[in-house]
């Protein structure tokens, strides 16, 4: 199809600008009772054909509170940024974050760390079961625009 | 005293979502004094060429920390982040006689701005521990803190690489979180 709408080409010309000046430089996991990292990756995640995998041991299982941090770049600025991330077992969501950055600085590299209280022990899946079916899923909009998707699978080791 | 604590202390405040603005010139310590109140490593805090966010749930209630760069490139952005703010933190670097004239100026416009009208304000007199620092107080003077009439305010002397005085700090923010109707 080659008629397709001036406003609906701009749009996709936005993403393709955004998308090229925007990276994810690194994500970790943390106890967050110690403040101690239990995983870093250092690679961008955010190129959105491509799966990531994190071995994360186990013992963050364990862990009463746990942070998920990522560290990204943009080149442009956007007005209305913002993150849903889920965190899916089997594709079935168990978890979920919306977070409303609003402006992004242009040329800027941010941080965006999130804090949550685990599930009790005994509600907690044990690694073998959660083992490689758990996939931490973000996706990063400009207002309605879906800028990328990043998805991590995860491994207990 | 950790993040998650100081939402648990605020849970009494009815609402759902809390915002703090962490501001100051840059290398006054602001990152560095976030990171304490996580117990992360601070040997290895760099300069923020943006924001850093932190964000704790807790029985559906939630805290945003916005820790935003204070870079003199980066200050003319910091209108963007000034909406619903609860408390403003201003971090000041004690021992930085010769921009103490810049901070105060930067602090007096903030304390203009029609968006951070009436916001609690605290401010982190950071880096005691160093010998040439200046004491709170005098700090306090330069600020013209005794001035402000239109707002709750506090000083409190801080070492944010120890975590000496943060945690007293946090403490008044919890206590002046104004109630929203």
């Amino acid at each position: 199809m080659t008629d397709v709408l001036p406003a609906e080409e701009t749009k996709q010309d936005r993403v393709v600008t955004i998308l090229r000046g925007f990276q994810i430089n690194w994500m970790n996991l943390r106890d967050a009772d110690s403040g101690k990292i239990l995983w870093q990756h250092n690679e961008d995640m955010s190129s959105p054909e491509m799966e990531h995998e994190a071995r994360v041991p186990k013992r963050i299982l364990k862990c009463r509170v746990v942070s998920r941090e990522m560290n990204f770049s943009s080149v442009e600025s956007m007005d209305r940024f913002r993150l849903e991330q889920k965190v899916l077992f089997k594709g079935r969501c168990l978890e979920e974050w919306f977070f409303e950055f609003g402006y992004v600085i242009p040329n800027s590299t941010n941080t965006w760390q999130s804090i949550i209280e685990s599930a009790p022990e005994s509600q907690m899946m044990p690694a073998i079961v959660l083992n490689g079916n758990v996939v931490i899923e973000t996706k990063f909009f400009d207002g309605d625009l879906l800028i990328t998707t990043s998805r991590v699978r995860l491994f207990y080791v | 005293m950790g993040l998650l604590s100081i939402l648990k202390k605020l849970r009494s405040n009815n609402e759902r979502e809390l915002r703090l603005l962490l501001l100051g010139l840059d290398n006054a310590g602001k990152t560095t004094t976030l990171k304490q109140l996580a117990s992360e490593d601070v040997t290895q805090v760099t300069p923020t060429a943006g924001f850093n966010i932190k964000s704790v749930l807790s029985s559906g209630f939630k805290l945003n920390v916005w820790d935003i760069g204070g870079q003199k490139k980066i200050r003319p952005y910091w209108r963007n982040y000034f909406e619903n703010t609860d408390v403003l933190i201003y971090v000041v670097d004690c021992s930085d006689h010769q921009r103490l004239q810049e901070t105060s100026f930067e602090l007096a416009e903030l304390l203009q701005d029609e968006k951070l009208r009436g916001v609690p304000l605290l401010v982190y007199a950071n880096k005691q521990d160093l010998a040439t620092a200046l004491p709170a107080s005098e700090i306090a003077q330069h600020l013209g803190l005794h001035l402000i009439r239109d707002r709750t305010w506090q000083i409190q002397a801080c070492v944010a690489t120890d975590g000496t005085g943060v945690k007293e700090g946090m403490e008044w923010v919890c206590k002046n979180i104004p109630v929203k109707k």
